[in-house]
């Protein structure tokens, strides 16, 4: 189904640091570039649907939702950038993940696609705003 | 002037009441019957009613599909503008005769249609998202204000111009949003709003939440080697031949048959009957929607006490929620008198 | 808490040789002015334009609007925390320039949205139509990062809103409006026996375009809080958002917030209006959830009857607010929620990303999906580059006639979820 190939970065452990507790699904080249070597971050060349699908995946495998999947005010198929947080660890099913990642994949098809249509330097900006958007998430993750 | 033909049942045309329900279809050219009078005023000179048909609604529901087809050639000959049925305000049949007409004008002639009834009448869950149906009072003494909705939205209609919002136009939500502008501005509209519910006064919501019946799981069949199973499915299976007529969609009815005896059921014994899906597979083999065939084994196994040697089935295909509700509340008593432990609910 | 707002009617703006409000109308220096943008570093060069009701002109991007008020009497100043010191405000007396307001417009980044027309249909949606808007367009020094873009641009807004705020200190207010709210104690003893109400506010809070600050504070940086309703009139409350046009508040509506003045209209007759409860929409759900207990919390400490409760922007802000609402009547708190939706260009697909039973009582600002096709205007501020970009835009939104064919989410203040607005949907 996912025809991209996950690359996975594995944090650093720095100074004996912790190993966090979460990952990001992401299709964000910044996220993987800004975020890839002190975080778990697997990167899928992939659609922003597609990054939610990934995400449903895994919540149904028994991981939890950690972010909400339609971070940001930014629309779907506007923005072809999409970065979620979920655990690392599975355990029993997060039932509120599944329903709210049901419900963003449903909200897609309610925007016109036209995230390949911009000139090259709005991608950039649309990668900005997908990781500020995420990395807004750091701190209270980072405090478990 | 624009052009308008109006369905109505026996009773609305003085033929009589239950006694004359098999009222075969008649046309009547040129005449405006019973509260066609009422759309006839409320018209003036922009419209007027070419054509009034009358049905029985016993014949109507009984010979769906000729009925129909009757009325349909007869719509077609007078090439209205818009097509009017009812109002049927609480009568059941009289209401699901409307919609289904209604919605085989729009679909098969590509005329508009308007229809009004009461909100609980059967035919407004079965036909409200595809007809523009009127919310009416539960009986004839609101035919005045019925009409004085259902004739501006008819003619709105014939005339091809935008229809506004439900609570504008007077027709039941249909799961189409539709913006408008109102009188007060949201804040204010919320202070409202929240005073009525503080004070315990009814109040209208602008957004109805979607909400879905949650059904509380039952506690697990202790011993299922001792329990009783039953099969019911809305997979459209029954006896070939389909006797007692279920609709392959909008069924309004389900039925109920032996399989005492039955190990497996074969495309000579048994068919589905449903609208909304290939039928290649379950014809070919049944016990694909209804599992029969696995259910004897399991019996013969000793995993189950014992199949249930009836099953309850109808065609789910667009079937109103509360049609089903009502099938169910229905049959499952019967089941639970007989010592049903648990049911498999199969669908498609 | 008393604060008196004094209505000074502006019903025109002109440029002129001195900046000055003179038998209603608002004469602008451009120099002074100028001087005032310019003073950030990160900013190279500024124009400024007027834009009447009624005139052909389209303003876009649209980054905020904002109303210039000016601090007469009583503790600090307005935009406390932003640009005047963080002392409280909200007692005293305060002037606002009525009919009138600073827009700020410009591209921050490729996909900025916002339009505001003067005439025709597009003038229908917008609030901001009606007013005479004096706008502040942009340009950054060369190399400049997204993030200090907009900070700078927000700030000049500010800065100039409350340049031409002074000069209405000495004037003599064609109206003054009172607003007083009392101590819980107090209010109980002085409106015995009315419902105890607040208005739960939800700031967007989530990153770059995306923020709110409350006396400066990040909003997404702060735990659910009380303010006093009067507290906003001074400006307590601005936004760094730009993203959603249709339903993000610009500061113009925090500091007018509809909510907070129609409850204010039935303070002291049929509800005593206790507080304003702050709180945010976190892009990680543990805040969600921490953030919801900790207003129904407050809500149940507060012995309130009922709320009113308000949202911001799309999509996971929904589970916010359902959260919220959910949590609240579960106090025994009746609620209100006010939202809008995105049901689809049809009107056919589920309007909300989140929904509850408990959610029994909602106004929705409409559906921010709906299709509007815009004249060609005579003159545009800002730029229409954006256009084909946009939310509820497409490549073909720029017609070769000139028209322009989007979804009202593109347009400023269109669905609205403080109730600002009058568009509804059924």
């Amino acid at each position: 189904m996912y025809s991209a190939s996950a690359e996975v970065s594995r944090p650093f452990l720095i100074g004996g640091a912790m190993k966090k507790d979460y990952r990001i699904i992401t299709n964000n080249p910044l996220v993987r570039e800004k975020l890839g070597q002190d975080h778990d971050v697997e990167f899928y060349d992939c659609s922003y649907e597609d990054v939610l699908k990934k995400v449903k995946e895994e919540v149904c495998k028994g991981y939890k939702l950690l972010t909400h999947p339609l971070s940001g005010s930014v629309k779907p198929n506007e923005t072809p950038y999409k970065s979620v947080m979920v655990s690392r660890k599975s355990g029993e099913t997060d039932l509120m993940g599944i329903e709210i990642i049901e419900r963003a994949i449903a909200s897609v098809s309610k925007f016109q696609f036209k995230s390949d249509k911009y000139a090259p330097q709005v991608y950039e900006d649309f990668r900005l705003i997908d990781y500020t958007l995420i990395s807004s998430a750091l701190p209270s993750a980072d405090a478990w | 002037m624009l052009k308008v033909v109006h369905y109505i049942n026996q009773f609305f045309a003085n033929i009589g009441g239950e006694e004359k329900a098999d009222y075969p279809v008649e046309v009547r050219e040129g005449e405006v019957v019973g509260p066609g009078m009422a759309f006839k005023q409320a018209f003036g000179e922009e419209a007027e009613i070419v054509a009034t048909i009358i049905c029985g609604d016993s014949y109507f529901n009984e010979n769906l599909d000729k009925a129909k087809a009757e009325i349909i050639e007869i719509v077609k000959k007078y090439n209205p503008d818009v097509f009017v049925a009812g109002p049927a305000f609480n009568a059941g049949r009289y209401g699901v005769a409307c919609g289904t007409i209604c919605d085989a004008v729009q679909e098969e002639l590509g005329i508009p249609a308007v229809t009004g009834m009461y909100t609980e009448n059967p035919g407004a869950d079965m036909f409200k998202n595809k007809v523009y149906t009127v919310a009416t009072k539960n009986s004839a003494a609101g035919m005045r204000k019925a009409v004085g909705s259902m004739a501006p939205l008819a003619l709105k209609l014939a005339k091809h111009e935008k229809i506004g919002a439900s609570c504008q136009e007077g027709y039941m939500p249909n799961g189409v949003r539709v913006n408008f502008f109102e009188e007060k501005r949201g804040s204010k509209r919320a202070v409202e709003m929240l005073l009525k519910k503080i004070a315990g006064k009814p109040f209208e919501t602008e957004y109805p939440m979607p909400t879905f019946d949650r059904v509380a799981p039952n506690p697990a069949v202790k011993d299922l080697s001792k329990a009783t199973i039953a099969l019911v499915t809305s997979g459209g299976i029954v006896p070939k031949g389909n006797p007692d007529h279920i609709e392959s969609s909008n069924a309004s009815k389900y039925g109920e048959y032996s399989i005492a005896g039955v190990d497996d059921l074969t495309e000579e014994t048994f068919e589905t009957a449903h609208g909304g899906y290939d039928p290649v597979y379950a014809n070919e083999d049944p016990d694909r929607v209804l599992p029969v065939d696995v259910l004897r084994e399991m019996e013969k196994e000793g995993k189950i006490g014992k199949l249930y040697d009836k099953f309850y089935t109808t065609v789910g295909n667009g079937t109103a929620v509360a049609s089903a509700k009502a099938f169910a509340e229905e049959f499952a008593p019967k089941m639970k008198a007989d010592g049903v432990d648990a049911v498999i609910l199969t669908s498609t | 808490m008393r604060l008196e707002v004094g209505h000074i009617f502006i019903k025109d703006i002109q440029f002129g040789t001195e900046s000055k409000i003179e038998d209603g109308v608002l004469y602008v220096s451009e120099e002074a002015v100028k001087e005032v943008v310019l003073e950030d570093e990160h900013i190279k060069s500024v124009k400024f334009d007027i834009a009447r009701p009624g005139e052909s002109v389209r303003i876009t991007p649209v980054k905020d609007v904002i109303e210039p008020r000016v601090k007469v009497e009583g503790r600090g100043g307005v935009f406390p925390g932003v640009i005047s010191k963080v002392d409280t405000v909200g007692e005293g007396k305060t002037y606002a320039l009525k009919g009138m307001a600073v827009v700020t417009a410009g591209k921050i980044v490729g996909f900025q949205e916002g339009i505001i027309d003067m005439t025709g249909p597009g003038a229908d949606y917008t609030p901001f139509s009606k007013l005479n808007n004096f706008v502040v367009v942009c340009e950054p020094v060369d190399g400049i990062k997204q993030h200090e873009y907009e900070a700078a641009v927000r700030f000049a807004g500010f800065r100039v809103a409350v340049y031409l705020g002074e000069l209405a200190r000495e004037l003599t207010p064609d109206e003054t409006k009172v607003y007083e709210t009392y101590g819980i104690k107090e209010g109980m003893e002085k409106l015995p026996g009315l419902p105890r109400v607040a208005y739960v506010q939800m700031l967007q809070s989530q990153g770059l375009l995306h923020d709110t600050y409350v006396y400066g504070v990040d909003a997404k940086k702060t735990l659910s809080t009380i303010i006093n309703p009067t507290e906003v009139m001074d400006g307590a409350i601005v936004s760094g958002n730009c993203v959603s046009a249709c339903d993000k508040n610009p500061t113009y509506v925090h500091e007018n917030n509809p909510v907070v003045h129609d409850l204010f209209e039935e303070h002291g007759k049929t509800i005593n209006f206790v507080c304003q409860i702050l709180t945010n929409e976190n892009v990680y759900l543990a805040d969600k959830q921490r953030s919801s207990d900790w207003t129904a919390k407050l809500c149940r400490l507060l012995d309130l009857d009922a709320v009113i409760v308000s949202q911001e922007g799309f999509g996971n802000p929904d589970t916010d607010l359902i959260m919220n609402c959910k949590k609240i009547e579960a106090e025994g708190v009746k609620t209100v929620i006010i939202t809008d939706e995105y049901a689809g260009r049809d009107g056919k697909s589920q309007s909300l990303a989140d929904a509850d039973v408990a959610a029994d009582a909602v106004v929705t600002g409409g559906n921010a999906n709906q299709v509007v096709v815009l004249p060609k205007l005579d003159k545009v501020i800002g730029t229409l580059d954006y256009v084909n970009t946009i939310a509820g835009g497409n490549e073909h939104s720029l017609r070769e006639d000139g028209t322009i064919e989007v979804e009202i989410q593109a347009i400023t203040g269109a669905t609205n979820e403080t109730g600002f607005g009058y568009l509804s949907a059924r």
